[in-house]
C-alpha cells in the first residue's frame, strides 16, 4: 500500500501489450589477441593457475572419498563432498574482478567459488593487509600452522586459504570455522566469501539480505548469490529475486537509495539438479536466462554466458557490476557449465550418458583455455605443465597437513565439553551495531504516536476498576516504545514485513512509525515469508540488526527453512564468527480458524539456536523487546492478537516510561500462592488467573500463577522453588497438547522436583484438532474450568466439584489411540 | 609394474559391493576406458573402467561375490608379472569381512538387551511399592518427617493415592508412630495397631502387643477351622524388593563361585575397651567421643592388612589384583537390606577420620542417599554382628574380594595367668577367605597380626 501510487482504472483497463527485449545468449566472442589489451601474460596465466588449483583440490577430494588416498596421503573422510570439477572457469572468471568488499554466497557445491574468490582477494590485497587478516583471524591460530618456507606473503596466504578451507571440510578445529560448518558451509569473511549453504537455493534470500544491508547502510560492493539451476525450482529463490527487484526501490525509496538491490543472482547452470535434468525435464524455462524476462521491466538484465570460458565470465561480471553500481540491479546470470563429477562421489551418473560426459570433457576449460593461450603465444606448453606440477605439490602439502591429527586436531569435547554449547548463542549486549547518526524523519518526541502514548494511563486497573481501552497503555504500546527507541539508537536497525508501513502493521503495533522513518529503514515486504526471514539473516550476518515480521505465527511454515535452518544455525556453524541480531516478530492469531490461530512456540523451541519469548503483558512486552533488541541472538518474538489491547494488570506501578529490560529466560510469578502452582505460556495466563480466583473462592485453595514469558532459554529455579512449596503443578498453554513444549517442561519438573511432588505435573493444552471457528474456541483452547477439572481429576479431588471435561486415564488412552 | 584395481567406495554407508558382471576375462588385454566389471551397491549400479592399459593378469573375485570396498578386485599389468603382492588374502578377507558384520550387529543387539534386563527389576520394584501403598513422594516425605502412620491414612488422591493433604489430616487426627517403632511397623504392614504412646503414637510396645494378640487370635481360631476345611491364606506372599533380589543373587553367586572358608579366633579386648572409654569421656571439643569399637577394628584392619597383600586383593580368575591402598567395605544393615559402602584409602586416614567417614557412609545408606559410586570398589570388607550378640559366624565373601572379616560380640572368657583363673573380655573375629586366592596359614597369620595389633592398640596408634 502506498497512497502515492494511484491505481488508475483508466490505465489499468487500457488495452495494449507487454514487450520484451532480447536476452543475450553466449554473445562473447573475443579472441585472446583482442583480450591482450585487458590482460597481461601474468593475468592470463594466473587465471589458468587458479583453475588448476581448484581442479586439483577437487580431484584430491574425489580420490580421498573413493579410494581413501591421495598422492600417498591416506585418509578416510566420512563427510560430504559435492565437487565442482569441470566448473572451474565459471568460478575463476566470476571472482576475477571482485574485491573483498564484494560478497559471494554459495551452495553445497562451492569449494571452487571459495578458492577462486580467495585467490582473487589474495592477488588484490597488499602484503600488509594479508598479514593483518591472517594474524587477527582466531589470533593467528591458522597462520601459525601454515607458516613455513613460503617465498612471499601471497604464497603464504594461498597456503592459508587452502589449508583453512580443507581443514574446515575435514571437520578440524583448525578450519575456518572450527570444522563446525564443513564442506557445504565453508566460508571466510575477510576475503568477502560469505556462507555457502547446504539447502538448495538457501543462499538466494540471504544474499539478497546482504545486498539490502549494503544499500541501506551505504556500503560499497556488490553481492553475488551463487546457486544452481535446480534451485530455480524453489519458491524462496523466486521470492528473493522478486524482493530484490521490488517496485518501491524505484517509486518510493528516497533518491539516494533508489534502484533495485546490488545483487547478481548467478545460476551456475550445470544442467542437473542432483539427477534431475532442469532444461527439458524438471523445469519449464528451456533456457534459464528466460526467467529474468518475467520478473521486472529490466528483465533483470538477464543473460546466458559461457561458463566454460573464463574470459567470457569476466567480461560479463565487468558489465553487470557496472549495472549494479549504477543502482539498476538486480541482475540474473545463467552461467552455463558442466560438472564432470557426480552430484556426490556415490553418484553413478545413471541419468546421463558417457557420450555426453565425454563431449563436455572435450570442452574442458583447462584444456581449451590452455590451448588458446599457447596458440596466441601467451606462453609455452611447459609453463602450463609447471603450473600443474606445482599445484599438485601444493595440494599434497596442504592435504598432508589437514589430515594430520597433531597439526589439525578436532574439537576436543572431552577436555572442553562445552565447546559447541557455548557457540549456540552469542549472548552479547550491543546497544548499536554501528556508531553513527540514525536516519530518521523527525525527532522522536515529535512522533504522533509517542505523543499519544504520553497521555495514556500506564496501569491496567485504577481504583479497583479497569481503565478504559481508549485510555489504557496497551501491550502494543509497549512493543512500539521499545522498537521506536531502538530506531533512534541503532542506525542499522530496519523493520519490514507485510503491511508494516502506512497501515502500521495489521495489529497497529507500528502505527506512527511511518512518520518517523524513511523507506529504507521501514518498508512493506512482498508476501514472501521465506524472503522476509532469509533477508533478515543476510542483513544480520553482514553486521546489521533487523526486525522482520510474519503477520501470523502460522506463516512460519512458509519460512520453515529460513527460521529453522538459517536463522537458528549460522552463529554456531560459523564458530561464533557471525552474529544474528534478528528479532522475528510473529503474531498468534485468534478468531481466524485453523490456519490463523496456532501457538507454535513448541515447534520453535525444538530447534537449537533460537531464543523464543512470548510476553503477554505490556510490562513484559516492552522489557523483553528491549532485551531482544539489545542482544545479538535470533529471537522468535511471539505476540498474541488476543491481548494487543490489554493493560498492565500485574506489575506494580504499571509500565515504566524509561528504558528497562526484562531478562530473556526468566519466568515471572504473576500471583503468589501456596497450595498449587499453575505455569502458563502465552495468554493462557489470563485463564489461569481466572482459575486461581475460582480455586480461592470455591475451594479455599491459593494458587501460585507463573508466566513462563520465555520458552528458550528457561530458568527452572523459580518454578522448582514454587513446586517445592506447593507440591502440585498444572501447566497450560494454547499450544496443541501433543508435543507441546509444556510436556517437556513437565518432564523436567518431574525430574527436578520428584520428591516434592504430590501428583505428576499435569499439562492442559489445546485439543489435537484444527482450531475451529471463534464461536467454538472454548472447546478447543484451555479454559479456566479445564484447569480446575484437571486438578480435580489428576492432582487433588476438590470437594463438591463437578467436572465438565474429561481428564481421566481412560480418556487419555482413548484419545492417544485415535491420535486426536 | 602391475596395477591393482580396487573396489571404489561409493558413498559412506557402503561397506561392500557386489560384482554383477565381468566384462573382461583373465588374460584379456584392456585399454584405458574399457569397462572391467559392473558392480552394485544397494542403491545403484556402476561400471568400473580401466585406468591403465595392459593385460588383465588376475581376477580375485567372481560374479556375485561381495567385495569389501577398497579391496583389490583384479590386477592389470604386463604378462608374466607377479600379482601376489596384490592378492587380497583370497576368500579369507571376504569371509572375515562377512563374519565381522554379524558379530558387530550381534553386539549391538545384545547391549540394549542387557539394559532391558537391568532395567526390568527396577520397574518391577516400583510396581511392588505401588502395590503395597500408593502415596505421592511428597506425602511420603511429609509422613516420615512428621511421624504420621500413613498405613492408617485414608487416601483421597486420584486412583486411591495418598496425597499431601491426607498426611496433614492424619497428623491432626494423631495417627502417629514413634521413630523407633516406624521401621518394623511399616515393614509389618499391619496397619491396625492402636497407639498407646505419646499423642496416640504407636510404639514398639504396641507392636509387640499386636504381635501377641495376633498370635493369640489365630491360635483361638485354629481349632474351629481345622474341622471345617484347610485354613486359607495362612501365609503371605511378599514379592522380593529389588535390593533383596540383588543380595540374593550376589550371595548365591559368592558361595557357588568361590572356595570360601572361615577361621575363628578371639582376642583380649581389654585395651580397646579402655581406649574406647577414654575417648568417650574425652572433651567434646576434641570431637572424638563418637569413636566406636567397630571404628577401632576398621582402623586396625587398615593398618594390618597391607602386610597381607593377598587379602587386600581381588581374585580375577587368571590374575590377582593387589591393591596398594586399603578400601574397606563396611556392611550396613538398612531397612531396605544389606548395603556395603566403601571407605576408600582407609590406610591413609586417622582413626578419627575413619570414624567420621564410616558414620557418614552408614548414615547415607540408611537414608538411601548413598552414591552408587560409593557402593563399589572395596578391596576388603568388615561386617559386624557383635552388637547383636553373635559369638561366631561365617561371613559371606563379596567377590572378587578375597577376604571378609566378621566382628563378633565380646564375651567373658577365662584364662590361666600364673596358675590363677582370670576373666577377660574376649572379642571374636571370623575371617572368611577365598582358598583359591590364599591358603589357610597366611590367612591365619593375618588374623594373628590383627589380634596382636588390637591387643596392643595404643602401640599400633603410635606407629
Amino acid at each position: 500500500m502506498a497512497k502515492q501510487l494511484f491505481v488508475d482504472p483508466k490505465e489499468i483497463r487500457k488495452s495494449g501489450k507487454i514487450t520484451f527485449q532480447d536476452i543475450p545468449v553466449n554473445q562473447y566472442n573475443k579472441t585472446i589477441e583482442e583480450e591482450k589489451a585487458n590482460f597481461s601474460t601474468d593475468d592470463f596465466m594466473r587465471i589458468f593457475r587458479d583453475m588448476a588449483i581448484i581442479r586439483e583440490f577437487e580431484s584430491m577430494l574425489y580420490s580421498i572419498k573413493t579410494t581413501n588416498e591421495y598422492n600417498g596421503v591416506q585418509y578416510f573422510n566420512p563427510g560430504p563432498a559435492h565437487l565442482s570439477t569441470g566448473q572451474e572457469a565459471s568460478a575463476v572468471g566470476q571472482a576475477y574482478l571482485l574485491g573483498t568488499e564484494d560478497f559471494i554466497f554459495g551452495s553445497h557445491r562451492s569449494h571452487g567459488e571459495i578458492l577462486a574468490k580467495g585467490l582473487s582477494a589474495i592477488q588484490k590485497l597488499s602484503d600488509d593487509e594479508l598479514m593483518d587478516i591472517m594474524k587477527s583471524y582466531f589470533d593467528g591460530e591458522i597462520l601459525k600452522i601454515v607458516e613455513g618456507k613460503q617465498n612471499s606473503v601471497k604464497e603464504l596466504a594461498i597456503d592459508f586459504l587452502l589449508y583453512g578451507t580443507l581443514a574446515e571440510i575435514f571437520a578440524r578445529k583448525t578450519g575456518f570455522h572450527r570444522g563446525l560448518g564443513g564442506s557445504m558451509h565453508a566460508f571466510f569473511i575477510p576475503f568477502g566469501i560469505y556462507p555457502n549453504n547446504a539447502i538448495v537455493g538457501g543462499s538466494a534470500g540471504i544474499a539478497m539480505g546482504a545486498a539490502l544491508f549494503k544499500k541501506v547502510n551505504r556500503k560499497k560492493g556488490i553481492v553475488i548469490s551463487n546457486i544452481g539451476d535446480g534451485s530455480l525450482g524453489c519458491g524462496p529463490v523466486w521470492e528473493a529475486i522478486n524482493m530484490a527487484a521490488m517496485g518501491q526501490f524505484d517509486t518510493l525509496w528516497e533518491d539516494e537509495f533508489k534502484g533495485g538491490l546490488p545483487i547478481i543472482f548467478n545460476f551456475f547452470n550445470n544442467h542437473y539438479g542432483m539427477g534431475g535434468q532442469t532444461s527439458g525435464e524438471t523445469m519449464a524455462f528451456d533456457m534459464l536466462a528466460r526467467f529474468g524476462a518475467g520478473v521486472s521491466p529490466t528483465q533483470l538484465h538477464a543473460e546466458r554466458i559461457d561458463g566454460y570460458n573464463p574470459l567470457a565470465v569476466i567480461d560479463a561480471i565487468r558489465r553487470k557490476k557496472k549495472i549494479l553500481e549504477e543502482n539498476k540491479g538486480p541482475v540474473l546470470l545463467d552461467t552455463v557449465t558442466y560438472r564432470f563429477a557426480g552430484h556426490s562421489p556415490s553418484d553413478s551418473s545413471s541419468y546421463r550418458t558417457k557420450e555426453e560426459m565425454d563431449a563436455w570433457m572435450e570442452h574442458d576449460s583447462l584444456i581449451e583455455y590452455r590451448k588458446k593461450l599457447i596458440e596466441a603465444n601467451v606462453a609455452k606448453d611447459e609453463a602450463f605443465e609447471e603450473i600443474l606440477a606445482n599445484t599438485k605439490e601444493l595440494i599434497t602439502k596442504i592435504c598432508r597437513m589437514a589430515v594430520d591429527e597433531t597439526i589439525s586436531p578436532r574439537m576436543d569435547l572431552v577436555k572442553v565439553p562445552d565447546a559447541i554449547e557455548k557457540l549456540m548463542f552469542s549472548n552479547q549486549k550491543i546497544e548499536k551495531m554501528e556508531d553513527r547518526e540514525c536516519d530518521v524523519l523527525i525527532p522522536k518526541e515529535e512522533n504522533p504516536r509517542v505523543q499519544q502514548i504520553k497521555k495514556k494511563i500506564r496501569v491496567g486497573m485504577q481504583d479497583g476498576k479497569p481503565v478504559s481501552k481508549a485510555r489504557v497503555y496497551q501491550l502494543r504500546d509497549g512493543l512500539f516504545e521499545a522498537i521506536i527507541d531502538k530506531f533512534y539508537t541503532d542506525p542499522t536497525l530496519i523493520a519490514y514485513g507485510e503491511d508494516n508501513r502506512d497501515w502500521g502493521g495489521a495489529f497497529a503495533v507500528y502505527r506512527g512509525l511511518t512518520e518517523s522513518l524513511p523507506y529504507h529503514r521501514f518498508f512493506n515486504a512482498p508476501i514472501s515469508e521465506a524472503a522476509i526471514v532469509a533477508s533478515a539473516v543476510g542483513y544480520a550476518l553482514c553486521g546489521g540488526r533487523a526486525i522482520p515480521e510474519l503477520m501470523y505465527c502460522d506463516f512460519i511454515g512458509r519460512a520453515g527453512d529460513e527460521v529453522f535452518n538459517q536463522l537458528a544455525k549460522w552463529q554456531a556453524m560459523s564458530a561464533g564468527v557471525l552474529k544474528m541480531p534478528v528479532v522475528l516478530r510473529v503474531s498468534v492469531g485468534s478468531k481466524y480458524g485453523a490456519q490463523h490461530s496456532q501457538d507454535w512456540t513448541s515447534i520453535c523451541a525444538h530447534i537449537p539456536g533460537l531464543k523464543v519469548v512470548f510476553p503477554v503483558t505490556p510490562y513484559d512486552a516492552k522489557g523483553l523487546m528491549n532485551s531482544a533488541l539489545a542482544g545479538t541472538d535470533p529471537v522468535i518474538f511471539f505476540e498474541s492478537q488476543r491481548v494487543y489491547d490489554i493493560g498492565e494488570l500485574f506489575h506494580e506501578g504499571g509500565v515504566p516510561e524509561g528504558y528497562y529490560e526484562v531478562p530473556i529466560g526468566e519466568p515471572d510469578i504473576k500471583r503468589e500462592g501456596k497450595d498449587i502452582t499453575i505455569l502458563t505460556i502465552g495468554t493462557t495466563l489470563y485463564k489461569a488467573i481466572e482459575a486461581a480466583d475460582i480455586l480461592e473462592k470455591q475451594y479455599g485453595l491459593s494458587a501460585e500463577v507463573i508466566d513462563a514469558r520465555t520458552i528458550t532459554p528457561f530458568n527452572y529455579e523459580k518454578v522448582i522453588e514454587s513446586v517445592k512449596k506447593t507440591g502440585k503443578i498444572v501447566l497450560a498453554s494454547d499450544a496443541c497438547e501433543r508435543g507441546s513444549h509444556l510436556k517437556d517442561m513437565a518432564q523436567t519438573i518431574s525430574e527436578l522436583a520428584f520428591d516434592y511432588l504430590d501428583a505428576p505435573p499435569v499439562v492442559v493444552g489445546s485439543r489435537n484438532w484444527i482450531t475451529p471457528a471463534h464461536e467454538l474456541e472454548e472447546f478447543f483452547f484451555p479454559q479456566a474450568d479445564w484447569i480446575i477439572d484437571a486438578i480435580h481429576e489428576k492432582i487433588m479431588p476438590l470437594k463438591g466439584h463437578t467436572v465438565k471435561n474429561n481428564f481421566t486415564d481412560n480418556e487419555i488412552i482413548r484419545r492417544n489411540k485415535l491420535g486426536v | 609394474m602391475a596395477t591393482p584395481v580396487i573396489m571404489p567406495r561409493q558413498g559412506q554407508s557402503v561397506e561392500a559391493c557386489i560384482i554383477s558382471k565381468w566384462h573382461k576375462k583373465k588374460g584379456d588385454s584392456v585399454k584405458v576406458g574399457d569397462i572391467l566389471f559392473t558392480y552394485e551397491t544397494d542403491k545403484s549400479t556402476f561400471d568400473e573402467e580401466a585406468q591403465v592399459e595392459g593385460t588383465l593378469l588376475e581376477i580375485f573375485f567372481e560374479e556375485d561375490d561381495e567385495v569389501p570396498v577398497l579391496t583389490t578386485v583384479c590386477v592389470i599389468g604386463n604378462e608374466g608379472e607377479s600379482v601376489d603382492e596384490f592378492r587380497p588374502d583370497g576368500q579369507k578377507a571376504a569371509a572375515e569381512a562377512a563374519s565381522e558384520q554379524p558379530e558387530a550387529s550381534a553386539e549391538a543387539t545384545t547391549a540394549p538387551a542387557q539394559d532391558v534386563v537391568n532395567a526390568a527389576p527396577t520397574a518391577e520394584s516400583a510396581v511392588n511399592a505401588e502395590g503395597r501403598v500408593k502415596i505421592s513422594p511428597r506425602a511420603r516425605n511429609l509422613a516420615e518427617k512428621t511421624g504420621v502412620d500413613y498405613l492408617r491414612v485414608q487416601p483421597t488422591g486420584p486412583n486411591g493415592r495418598i496425597i499431601e493433604r491426607d498426611i496433614v489430616e492424619a497428623r491432626e487426627k494423631g495417627l502417629l508412630v514413634t521413630p523407633s517403632a516406624r521401621d518394623e511397623y511399616m515393614k509389618s504392614g499391619v496397619g491396625a495397631v492402636s497407639g498407646t504412646g505419646l499423642g496416640g503414637r504407636i510404639t514398639t510396645g504396641d507392636l509387640a502387643a499386636a504381635g501377641t494378640a495376633g498370635t493369640a487370635e489365630t491360635a483361638q481360631a485354629a481349632p474351629a477351622t481345622v474341622s471345617a476345611a484347610a485354613p486359607q491364606e495362612d501365609y503371605v506372599d511378599v514379592k522380593l524388593t529389588n535390593i533383596r533380589k540383588v543380595i540374593a543373587k550376589s550371595m548365591h553367586q559368592s558361595l557357588s563361585t568361590t572356595a570360601q572358608l572361615t577361621l575363628n579366633t578371639s582376642f583380649d579386648a581389654t585395651e580397646i575397651l579402655a581406649f574406647r572409654n577414654k575417648v568417650k569421656n574425652s572433651m567434646a571439643t576434641l570431637g572424638l567421643e563418637n569413636i566406636t569399637l567397630n571404628d577401632i577394628i576398621l582402623y586396625a584392619v587398615s593398618r594390618t592388612i597391607l602386610a597381607h597383600k593377598d587379602l587386600n586383593a581381588h581374585f580375577l580368575d587368571d590374575k590377582m589384583r593387589i591393591f596398594n591402598n586399603v578400601h574397606l567395605g563396611i556392611a550396613v544393615d538398612t531397612e531396605r537390606g544389606l548395603m556395603v559402602p566403601t571407605l576408600f584409602n582407609a590406610n591413609k586416614k586417622s582413626l578419627n577420620e575413619i570414624s567420621k567417614e564410616a558414620k557418614a557412609l552408614i548414615n547415607a545408606c540408611q537414608q538411601g542417599t548413598i552414591s552408587p559410586d560409593l557402593l563399589k570398589g572395596a578391596s576388603f570388607t568388615v561386617t559386624n554382628l557383635g552388637s547383636l550378640g553373635i559369638e561366631s559366624f561365617t561371613p559371606v565373601l563379596n567377590p572378587p574380594q578375597t577376604g571378609i572379616l566378621g566382628v563378633d560380640t565380646i564375651i567373658q572368657r577365662v584364662r590361666v595367668v600364673n596358675g590363677e583363673y582370670q576373666y577377660y573380655p574376649a572379642m571374636g573375629l571370623s575371617l572368611t577367605f577365598d582358598h583359591r586366592a590364599i591358603d589357610g596359614a597366611p590367612a591365619a597369620k593375618f588374623l594373628k597380626d590383627l589380634r596382636d595389633n588390637l591387643e596392643n592398640f595404643s602401640v599400633l596408634l603410635a606407629k
